[in-house]
């Protein structure tokens, strides 16, 4: 234990460490602070970038920009009420309310200071959560794994704040990408439509970007210019933070949990857990009268919510290869490119870095309180460039950083493509997340299945015979028919009324 | 790019339709009774359902509307997008340049096909040109510093060497 601690301090306490997590703690800032800009778009951006460095410097780029993006979406959101990412837009009409009001330094205080409690909280839970729960998973067969996986692509469609039939075909969209290639189980070419680019299959990374990148350039072209920020002086940041900790110590706690919470759960990231834990603050205070009208108590339990989901989005990750959310989708793609595959065996055999990993979560989120002050300092300053200068910038690393991934120009291809199908995807209301859960889980999927059904020899008994198998069966299958309930509750409950009133 | 529900739909019913089919008539593993026509089946198969339920609507009650942030007095109303049937294609502006790197960085060079590409959209996003012809000069010798000489991406050099 003594050791392998020691032996990650080793591991982070290199310069390219340092000077990765730092670079990539102001390129987050930046990037999260901008309008439009994503804390995912900055993350797959990153990728290329992470080719280049060893993998505990690729992983602390990564850690670093997703923990500072998520706060720094918040500058915006109180200054201009324009969420910088969308995890910050449910507490955005909040957070300018209070600036309204002249209290935008508590505003933002509590943005940076209920973001690293949150996400130290967010560190702590992986660090509980995941070696016991490798114990567990180590017994693991094909069974278990298929319906963890089958559970973790419908709750992606269950949380998805859209229709769910809708949530499930992007789903199936995303799992018929990964069906491309000659990597399934006969090993012959499979949609590859006699293209020779095809036969290695869709990239995930390339896949990702235009999702998340060009998409939003495309939509960048469609929408106005948000305005730029009125320059003002900011009085002292931290002040009456301790007093705020004390006095909403409840409400940051429960932040923190609802944050864990929807961070494991596969799908639902950031942006799902400040809404939900907005909304319970609301519900759930002694002042709900005060809401609206720039009071802090949401926006202490949201921000702390916000930040948690990102590092305990690692749990079910590092564990099973299932991204807890959008962000840890893209981790997982690095995991695999720096040989650390995500599975339980990486808690006994890598011990040392997945230490590593805890402890850089634990410095970005110490390191986003003086970067945080001092980004709300300058914001001002970087908000003023306008929107044409930094779509184009973000074309070029698309361009060259899609290409960088194979040094192939086939996979800038794939980015266009991509960032058709989720631009159009988008705008029809069918959620790209779970169409991005498809893809990164598909050859999982397929091959949990396949290897189930040859195992199980034309009998469907074996998938539910184990104990851990059929429990998961059960809350899959429940996950699968819980919007037909719904659905048929909402049918027949009015005929109900309607009869029981006539009689 | 808003469609009705009936058209995309009806679009997944033969995606997923097209993919079973493609998945029936993949070769089987020899002596085995599952192979890699399974899982497109399934897929397509479930693809082709849930766009026989979107066709038909089923769902569409979960989806929310919209949100409209109303505009305060603060926030002056953005000059309403100018109407036009053609307006709406300029969303596919970059994607089309994307493809026009893959058919122009091997010929004109990165630093060229860069610049023309940073150009582009920049006007495109309402700039003068006083602001897009020296980011057009300059922000590709940036890309190209970061990428072609740190990360030692193999950049195409074409009519343009770069310098260094």
């Amino acid at each position: 234990m003594l050791k392998t601690l020691i032996d990650a301090f080793a591991l982070i306490s290199t310069w390219e460490v340092i000077i990765a997590m730092c670079a990539a703690s102001v390129y987050g800032l930046v990037i999260g602070s901008l309008p439009g800009l994503s804390a995912t778009m900055a993350t797959a951006l990153l990728v290329p970038v992470t080719f280049y460095l060893s993998p505990i410097a690729a992983i602390a780029t990564i850690v670093a920009a997703s923990s500072m993006a998520i706060f720094s979406g918040d500058i915006p959101g109180a200054l201009l009420r324009i969420p910088g990412t969308p995890a910050s837009a449910a507490y955005a009409d909040e957070a300018y309310a209070m600036t309204r009001k002249g209290q935008a330094e508590l505003a933002l205080g509590a943005g940076v200071w209920f973001s690293a409690v949150g996400g130290i909280a967010g560190v702590l839970s992986l660090m509980i959560l995941a070696p016991p729960l490798a114990e567990i998973a180590l017994s693991f067969s094909t069974f278990e794994y298929f319906w963890l996986a089958l559970l973790g692509l419908m709750c992606a469609t269950l949380v998805a704040r859209s229709s769910p039939v809708k949530a499930i075909a992007g789903m199936f969209i995303g799992l018929l990408v990964s069906c491309i290639g000659i990597e399934n189980p006969g090993g012959v070419p499979r949609f590859t439509f006699g293209i020779t680019d095809l036969f290695g299959g869709i990239e995930p990374i390339p896949a990702l970007v235009g999702v998340f990148a060009v998409a939003q350039v495309m939509r960048a072209m469609l929408t106005p210019e948000p305005p730029p920020l009125p320059r003002r002086k900011f009085g002292s940041i931290m002040a009456g933070q301790w007093k705020l900790t004390r006095k909403y110590h409840w409400q940051m706690t429960r932040g923190n949990i609802v944050g864990i919470i929807i961070g494991v759960l596969p799908g639902a990231g950031a942006d799902m857990a400040a809404w939900v834990s907005y909304a319970m603050s609301k519900r759930f205070s002694k002042e709900p009268e005060k809401f609206g009208t720039g009071h802090v108590e949401g926006l202490v339990e949201a921000g702390a919510s916000n930040n948690a989901s990102i590092a305990s989005g690692w749990v079910p990750s590092l564990l099973f290869g299932i991204p807890g959310d959008t962000i840890a989708a893209i981790a997982i793609g690095v995991l695999y490119m720096k040989g650390l595959n995500p599975g339980p065996t990486l808690f006994t055999e890598k011990a040392s870095s997945m230490y590593a990993i805890y402890l850089m979560f634990i410095i970005a989120n110490i390191l986003m309180i003086p970067l945080g002050i001092a980004m709300i300092r300058v914001a001002a300053y970087i908000l003023l460039a306008p929107r044409s200068t930094v779509m184009p910038i973000i074309m070029l690393c698309c361009a060259v950083g899609s290409f960088a991934i194979g040094n192939n120009m086939f996979g800038v291809v794939t980015v266009a493509a991509f960032g058709i199908i989720g631009y159009v995807m988008e705008a029809n209301g069918y959620p790209v997340a779970a169409m991005v859960l498809g893809i990164v889980m598909g050859t999982m999927v397929e091959q949990a299945f396949v290897t189930s059904l040859i195992k199980s020899d034309g009998s469907i008994l074996p998938f539910f015979e184990r104990p851990v198998a059929a429990i998961l069966a059960a809350m899959a299958i429940g996950a699968l028919l819980w919007p037909v309930m719904v659905w048929i509750w909402r049918k027949v409950k009015p005929v109900q009324t309607a009869a029981a009133t006539s009689r | 790019m808003r469609l009705p529900d009936s058209v995309t739909g009806s679009f997944l019913v033969v995606l997923g339709v097209a993919a079973a089919y493609g998945g029936w008539i993949l070769p089987p593993v020899p002596g085995q009774p599952v192979g890699p026509n399974v899982f497109p089946l399934v897929i397509g198969t479930g693809l082709a359902l849930c766009g026989l339920a979107i066709v038909f609507g089923i769902g569409h009650s979960f989806e929310e509307e919209e949100e409209l942030i109303p505009l305060e007095d603060g926030q002056a109303a953005a000059a309403p997008p100018p109407p036009g049937k053609l307006y709406g294609l300029r969303a596919l502006l970059p994607p089309a340049l994307l493809l026009f790197y893959v058919f122009a960085a091997d010929r004109l060079g990165f630093i060229i096909t860069a610049a023309i590409m940073v150009y582009i959209t920049t006007t495109a996003l309402g700039a003068k040109w006083k602001l897009a012809l020296p980011l057009a000069a300059l922000s590709p010798f940036a890309i190209h510093l970061i990428f072609g000489k740190l990360l030692r991406v193999p950049l195409p050099a074409g009519l343009l060497p770069t310098p260094w």
